[in-house]
């Protein structure tokens, strides 16, 4: 446990969580946006580009959250945690901004 | 569309649903929460993301080996933005909630009846479960209608 009292797994994998869904959103639109490189590159990866774009959100999530952990000597990051709920609470709202937003925009 | 596929897309949506109603079944445990039903909590958030991925690998798979002919239905009928838009966005919001989901059983291994921030930061994975997965059922919803009335006789 650490010293903010919540695990050392809950603060790194919300952070993980915080980062990839902001990603998640920006490798929508610049997906969106490159088609003949960046789309064209996903769909030769995977059968499908949502598959290719799944398998990168998840795979990242947990190797970031398991890098997160292992930080400051295995210890993992230490952050507030009304400062990690901001975080994982604002950047789930800007991920889904974004994919709305653009979807809005260009669809 | 043969009856097994759309049995197949019901059962996407019964586990979504699932995974809503479980989340608000956190939450409200969460908001009451105690030494007594603390197992009960972390039994139910691995099951909110349980519900998930089951709908988000049942969908999945609909989608990439079905969908073709619903999307090109939707474009060419009178609600084009079912496809444009809320399919769209449905597809790439839906990761955030396997995200969510995931999260939620790591979060939920604090101890919630002695720490409040642990609470408020389950309250707050939970509450965004619930109104993402309402989003996403709606969009759905209209998924649905949107090849419905591309199908009906102009």
């Amino acid at each position: 446990m650490a010293a903010n009292g919540i695990g050392k797994y809950t603060v790194s994998f919300g952070l993980s969580l915080a980062v990839m869904s902001v990603l998640n959103g920006l490798l929508v639109i610049v997906k969106e946006t490159h088609e003949d490189s960046v789309l064209a590159l996903m769909k030769r990866l995977t059968p499908h580009h949502w598959i290719t774009h799944g398998i990168f959100v998840i795979v990242a999530f947990v190797a970031l959250g398991w890098l997160f952990s292992r930080a400051n000597g295995g210890q993992g990051i230490q952050i507030p945690v009304p400062r990690l709920i901001a975080l994982l609470v604002g950047a789930v709202v800007v991920g889904g901004a974004l994919i709305a937003g653009f979807y809005l925009i260009e669809g | 569309m043969s009856g097994g596929v759309e049995g197949l897309m019901m059962v996407h949506v019964l586990f979504g649903m699932l995974c809503i109603v479980t989340a608000v079944w956190v939450f409200v445990d969460v908001l009451n929460v105690s030494e007594a039903n603390l197992a009960r909590i972390r039994m139910m958030s691995i099951a909110v993301a349980v519900f998930m991925w089951l709908a988000y690998l049942i969908g999945g798979y609909w989608y990439v080996t079905y969908y073709a002919a619903d999307k090109a239905v939707i474009l060419k009928g009178p609600w084009p933005l079912a496809h444009s838009f809320f399919m769209e966005m449905k597809e790439h919001v839906v990761l955030l909630l396997v995200l969510l989901t995931t999260f939620l059983p790591i979060a939920a291994a604090s101890n919630l009846a002695a720490n409040k921030q642990a609470r408020t930061l389950v309250l707050c994975v939970v509450g965004l479960i619930v109104l993402i997965g309402m989003a996403m059922d709606g969009s759905g919803a209209i998924i649905g209608v949107g090849a419905k009335v591309g199908l009906m006789p102009k």
